[in-house]
């Protein structure tokens, strides 16, 4: 857990606007969190005592096999669900504590296949649906869509009053995330964004979640796009049945390939390179650009 | 009656095929060509929005052509209603998302269903069945409702549930999406043994890396054909992967950044394999 925890401490008394674009990111802990699903026989148990520590402005991979509880991992922080026990703590606060709903309300989940739950007639109604139930002053919802627009390569003087159903799957997807940034949350979770998107997407996507990164933004990811994880991602947590079974570091040791294996899980493309190549794979390059530059 | 009396008549048979949704300003799919023979294996690549999931829907007899000079699948017409119904039966399509296509209480009976429509002996059914768990690692799921499962393994059930009935040709629309990084290997070496039992595959993805192996890939541009031949020559044409929003396996991003920076490696290199002779071989 070390690298999780590393990092405690000053980010999280950053002064910040609420609400405000470019403010520091939220730390995210969980401690203890236990989940299950009502089915008819039986509850399934989906998370079992997870418990790590994020901290603000860090960015985090969530791995493990198909069904290990990566998407109830994420529904649970952002309060969709109630953990059964434990608790989710946003910069140290708990249920309990006054203040937690606004914090709550700076958590931004962006679901699998967001696109379908696009519903307004424009993009920009469709943006400016969670910036109002916020609350926010109009003039502040425009601009906070424009912004998040922009931000996604949605250009607003161009996009702002298409219908959605009339974009590309892949304009779609950004849309939906705009949705989502305009509510300008600290703490951004993504279920599986990459899925279905085309290359030339994915790379966009990819560029915008550098930029939020750079501005402060802390980032839980969810994948299995082992690549693009390593590429985004300082840190990792890997789930396996709902348990924790990796969290902190990436580890590309001898130990850490057994890991990855048992998890259904390989290492990252340049990682395996660098092995092969005979060099550090705990230093391998994150893109195409640093590993030419390396090889050059 | 279930197939063309001729075996080497081409499976997928299609010449200039057109389809626009009802009330669109342009056509989904636009002239397209495209013959499928058994044993292929064709790679279906294309931006978001460039037809490659209309064209899914068309091959496996869901949809009824605008208009077409030819359109037959395992020798059905796609033109007439009886066609595509005969279509529907003969292909197996696996759609995008898993959702739309999980029908039944619980995986197992998911998986059986297609065989329970062919009127299959119970006792035949409980075995294939048994062996497409088996292939898929479902087996602990056999008995939980499909809308209580992850995405991968929603993606898994509704595999086997189209691989379970014996056909020869499938549709196969983005199978690896949702899967963890072995599931995908386990879809990807499925898909190999199929393919050495002599059934055609059309195989629609987003991963580059997917197509390298493929006899033939299409790439679609605002539903027409802008490539169509050898995965190597598509990743050859640089513009061309970068104009249909496209881009080339990990292998070959890092040969173009290294051609960059001025280091020119001899050939293409499309799999680590390649990469690391061609990186020898360069030094």
């Amino acid at each position: 857990m070390s690298g999780l925890e590393a990092g405690v401490g000053a980010e999280s008394d950053t002064p910040r606007v609420p609400g405000a674009p470019g403010s520091a990111g939220m730390r995210l802990a969980c401690e203890g969190a236990s989940f299950s699903y009502e089915e008819a026989r039986a509850p399934i148990p989906a998370l079992c005592d997870v418990s790590f520590d994020l901290r603000a402005g860090g960015s985090l991979a969530l791995m493990g096999a198909s069904g290990s509880g990566k998407s109830t991992l994420l529904q649970v922080i952002r309060g969709l669900d109630a953990p059964e026990t434990g608790a989710v703590l946003l910069d140290c606060a708990g249920p309990a504590d006054a203040g937690y709903a606004a914090l709550q309300r700076e958590v931004g989940l962006v679901f699998q296949a967001p696109e379908l739950q696009l519903f307004a007639s424009t993009a920009r109604e469709d943006v400016a649906f969670g910036p109002r139930r916020l609350g926010w002053p109009e003039a502040q919802v425009t601009s906070a869509v424009d912004t998040a627009l922009d931000m996604v390569g949605l250009p607003p003087a161009h996009f702002a009053e298409r219908h959605p159903y009339a974009l590309s799957g892949g304009e779609q997807r950004r849309l939906a995330l705009a949705g989502v940034l305009a509510m300008r949350p600290r703490l951004l979770l993504l279920d599986e964004p990459f899925v279905s998107l085309d290359p030339g997407t994915r790379r966009q996507l990819v560029g915008i979640l550098e930029r939020l990164k750079a501005a402060g933004v802390t980032l839980l990811l969810a994948t299995h796009d082992v690549d693009l994880a390593w590429t985004l991602c300082d840190e990792l947590l890997v789930l396996g049945e709902g348990r924790i079974v990796a969290a902190g570091s990436w580890d590309f040791s001898t130990a850490g390939g057994r890991l990855f294996a048992a998890n259904r899980l390989r290492e990252p493309f340049f990682v395996e390179l660098w092995r092969r190549l005979g060099r550090d794979p705990q230093r391998a390059p994150r893109s195409a650009a640093e590993a030419a530059e390396a090889l050059s | 009656m279930s197939y063309s009396p001729d075996e080497t008549a081409p499976l997928f048979d299609i010449s200039g095929l057109h389809y626009r949704y009802a009330g669109a300003q342009a056509d989904a799919l636009a002239d397209l060509d495209l013959e499928v023979y058994e044993g292929e294996f064709v790679a279906v690549v294309g931006a978001n929005g460039s037809g490659k999931s209309t064209l899914a829907r068309l091959l496996g007899g869901l949809e009824k052509p605008t208009a077409a000079r030819r359109a037959l699948a395992c020798g059905h017409d796609l033109l007439v209603e009886d066609g595509r119904m005969a279509a529907r039966r003969d292909v197996g399509v696996l759609f995008q998302n898993p959702e739309n296509q999980l029908v039944a209480q619980c995986v197992e009976d998911d998986v059986a269903f297609g065989l329970e429509n062919l009127a299959w002996p119970a006792a035949d059914i409980g075995r294939r069945v048994d062996e497409m768990l088996a292939r898929f690692g479902l087996e602990e799921l056999r008995r939980r409702e499909p809308h209580m499962l992850s995405g991968g393994q929603k993606q898994r059930t509704a595999l086997a549930g189209v691989i379970a009935v014996p056909r020869r040709v499938l549709v196969l629309d983005e199978p690896t999406a949702m899967l963890d990084p072995a599931g995908r290997d386990e879809v990807l070496i499925a898909v190999r043994e199929m393919r050495g039992e002599g059934l055609a595959i059309v195989y629609i993805t987003q991963e580059m890396d997917e197509t390298v192996g493929a006899d033939r890939v299409v790439a679609l541009e605002r539903g027409a054909e802008a490539y169509a031949g050898a995965p190597g020559g598509l990743f050859a044409d640089t513009p061309l992967v970068r104009r249909l929003g496209l881009g080339l396996p990990a292998a070959g991003e890092l040969a173009l950044a290294l051609a960059e920076r001025g280091r020119d490696l001899p050939g293409l290199p499309l799999t680590m394999d390649e990469l690391l002779d061609a990186l020898a071989g360069a030094t």
